[in-house]
């Protein structure tokens, strides 16, 4: 299934989130106060856009959270992001919400409220940190340039479920580098079974179509 | 390895592709194929029908352009409303504007048959298209028209090739579509200066004895699909380059262009072969008026024959940019979990939504034992009031949610959507009378899709587990 989501922060951090997913195929809602901000996100047409404080309810429901599957609360503020997950939570019961926090150490204070939390700054850290010891092993969340290795399960009743790799055709951009258990590089007899994780090497323009075959 | 062989993924589309979609969809079927039954209908006026569809579909364009300018999906008009209507209303839009699409491709198939009959017998191949009877087909009980039989055929061809390529490329659109003006803009052209070119005597008078301007309102009706190109414009919207300026620009020159070429077609058709040889001609109106003034050429002989290859390249292309769009709007509602989850599928070796292709193409496939006009009716019918719910998404849009950034505002807000659906129904209400009167085959078929569609949820929504009913619910109270 596509996600409905909701962006709340149309920043450096919101911004990115809201492209990523984008290109994941699915549909993306950003709430943002800066004029300037949203003219940049319209330019970039991955997303609906609010204008205004996402912490304020009548705007907050216009990003329509009834409807939506998840809300990313992506401010540089902490106060702001965890109001927009108590919101929508408030508005939606079902909406999973994940909170962008300023420290790592307050996490898991937060997911006493929120669902998830996430920490830029440590994320950034780390591929820093696999940069500069000169990738012996590179994390498989940050690659150096735009091409993405992602674990992707085989969801039951995906179009793929069930076939093997000489039996499908991925879009040029994409390549399934392991097999089943991750110990194997796969050959063209290798049969995507359902429910099991591949790593997959995908360019951000086909990352969409090829999540949507593995997903159905 | 990922497999044996890879599929490139789409390209991007300028504003020249993104525009030639649009006016790609529209030149084929209104004109080549709807001008002939027009006149039919409205005498001479036929070329104020035209004008005024153009004036009333201006409306919605407007409406088109702002919601394509804000809200980045795929999925034309349904991906639209989806957005802002509850589960049950935007099933229905998708469901009607998907037949509206599938409808017609069954009329453009309609349309390339008798055109491809009269290609034949240019070059002396076949008997003029009216003497050509049934054919027997083995192993089949009864016989079948040539015309059905080439419409089904086309519709199958051009069916196959989607579903197993996913090349239906803008650029390609874009070499079609300049290759249709550009046979349309010849037929103008000599047209203009032939010796049967009387317009004085053949716009005289106006409207059909009796009937008085009246007579215009089923004549747009019934042409009104020539005019639903911007739709599928927005089923592309994601690939093209600098959307927020290109799409509501793509929108306005695609409609602009298309409507001077139409304007300076009928034109030309009613003023050298006149409103009743026109009408006598029906679907192959154009390329007989080209066939009566056309010198002859070096090599392709007779000139006219360029005007009627125009016309089978023309319905062959706008069949398949609806086969494209009609299966877009099929899988969107596969997606979204509004039609069995199927359809809303990539198939795992072409590449190409093929449950969606494959429902599609059953209902063209069906369809084409209909007369061409019931066709064309039904397709008009589903097209009106897909944008009268188009235009209401637009106000709902501004009402609920006035802070949503729109690169695109429509000017004198709310006038033109207010007028697009007024307009809209009124033609609607039009088409209607007129269907009860002379058509209520395709009247009962409409009726009968929509009861289809709206049981058929109802089943689905029954057996599945009750979902949270979205934003109809009342807020919960809070304690």
């Amino acid at each position: 299934m596509d996600l409905r989501a909701i962006v709340v922060g149309g920043g450096r951090v919101g911004f990115h989130v809201a492209r990523l997913l984008d290109q994941q195929g699915h549909d993306v809602v950003v709430v943002e106060e800066d004029a300037d901000r949203c003219d940049r996100i319209a330019d970039s047409y991955f997303a609906t856009v609010i204008e205004g404080n996402g912490a304020r309810p009548d705007v907050l429901r216009q990003a329509n959270p009834e409807q939506s599957d998840v809300l990313i609360g992506a401010t540089g503020r902490d106060g702001v992001n965890l109001a927009t997950c108590v919101l929508a939570s408030r508005m939606n019961a079902e909406i999973r919400t994940v909170m962008r926090v300023s420290d790592g150490d307050a996490a898991a204070g937060y997911e006493e409220v929120v669902d998830t939390s996430f920490f830029p700054e440590g994320v950034g850290a780390r591929a820093a940190v696999n940069a500069a010891t000169a990738g012996d092993i590179q994390s498989i969340e940050a690659l150096p340039g735009e091409l993405e290795i992602a674990a992707i399960r085989v969801i039951d009743g995906s179009p793929l479920a069930g076939r093997s790799l000489a039996d499908i055709a991925l879009p040029r951009g994409s390549l399934v580098v392991s097999d089943a258990d991750g110990d194997r590089i796969p050959g063209s007899d290798t049969v995507l079974e359902p429910g099991r994780t591949y790593l997959v090497a995908v360019e951000p323009e086909v990352a969409g179509e090829v999540r949507q075959l593995f997903h159905g | 390895m990922s497999g044996a062989d890879q599929r490139e993924p789409a390209a991007e589309l300028g504003l020249l592709d993104a525009t030639m979609i649009g006016m790609g969809a529209m030149i084929g079927a209104g004109i080549f194929v709807l001008t002939g039954l027009a006149a039919d209908i409205a005498g001479p006026a036929a070329i104020l029908v035209f004008a005024l569809n153009g004036v009333v579909t201006a409306f919605t364009a407007l409406s088109y352009a702002e919601l394509a300018s804000a809200i980045p999906k795929s999925g034309g008009g349904y991906a639209f409303v989806r957005e802002v209507f509850a589960d049950l209303p935007s099933f229905v839009m998708g469901w009607m504007l998907w037949f509206a699409y599938m409808i017609a491709g069954t009329l453009y198939a309609l349309g390339f048959a008798p055109n491809f009959i009269e290609l034949l017998h240019v070059y002396g191949v076949v008997a003029p298209p009216g003497e050509i009877g049934a054919v027997a087909i083995p192993l089949l009980p009864f016989a079948v028209s040539p015309q059905v039989g080439l419409a089904f055929l086309a519709v199958l061809l051009l069916v196959t090739v989607n579903l197993v390529s996913t090349a239906a490329s803008g650029s390609l659109e874009t070499v079609f579509t300049a290759v249709k003006v550009s046979i349309l803009v010849v037929f103008v052209g000599f047209g203009l200066v032939s010796p049967m070119f009387a317009p004085a005597a053949e716009f005289q008078p106006l409207f059909p004895a009796g009937e008085g301007p009246v007579a215009i309102l089923p004549a747009m009706g019934l042409t009104f699909i020539a005019f639903e190109g911007y739709d599928l414009i927005t089923t592309v919207t994601e690939e093209v380059e600098n959307p927020r300026q290109n799409i509501p620009r793509a929108i306005f020159i695609s409609l602009a262009v298309t409507l001077v070429v139409y304007l300076a077609v009928v034109t030309v058709a009613i003023g050298t072969l006149g409103a009743t040889g026109l009408a006598e001609a029906g679907e192959a109106g154009i390329a007989q008026a080209a066939t009566a003034f056309m010198p002859t050429f070096p090599v392709i002989g007779q000139g006219g024959a360029v005007i009627v290859f125009g016309a089978v390249f023309s319905t062959l292309t706008a069949l398949n940019a609806v086969v494209i769009a009609s299966s877009r709007v099929g899988f969107a509602m596969g997606r979204e979990g509004q039609l069995p989850a199927c359809v809303g599928q990539i198939h795992h070796r072409f590449g190409t939504p093929f449950f969606a292709i494959v429902a599609s193409s059953v209902v063209m496939l069906v369809a084409v034992v209909l007369p061409t006009q019931s066709a064309g009716n039904m397709s008009s019918l589903f097209f009106l009031l897909s944008f009268v719910v188009v235009n209401g998404a637009v106000i709902k849009l501004r009402r609920e949610r006035p802070n949503m950034n729109r690169p695109y505002e429509i000017p004198f807000y709310p006038v033109p959507p207010v007028l697009g659906i007024l307009l809209n129904l009124s033609l609607t209400g039009v088409l209607i009378w007129y269907l009860v009167r002379t058509d209520p085959l395709a009247l009962a078929l409409t009726a009968g899709w929509i009861a289809l569609g709206v049981v058929g949820y109802a089943v689905a929504g029954s057996r599945s587990e009750p979902e949270p009913t979205g934003d109809d619910a009342e807020p919960v109270a809070e304690d």
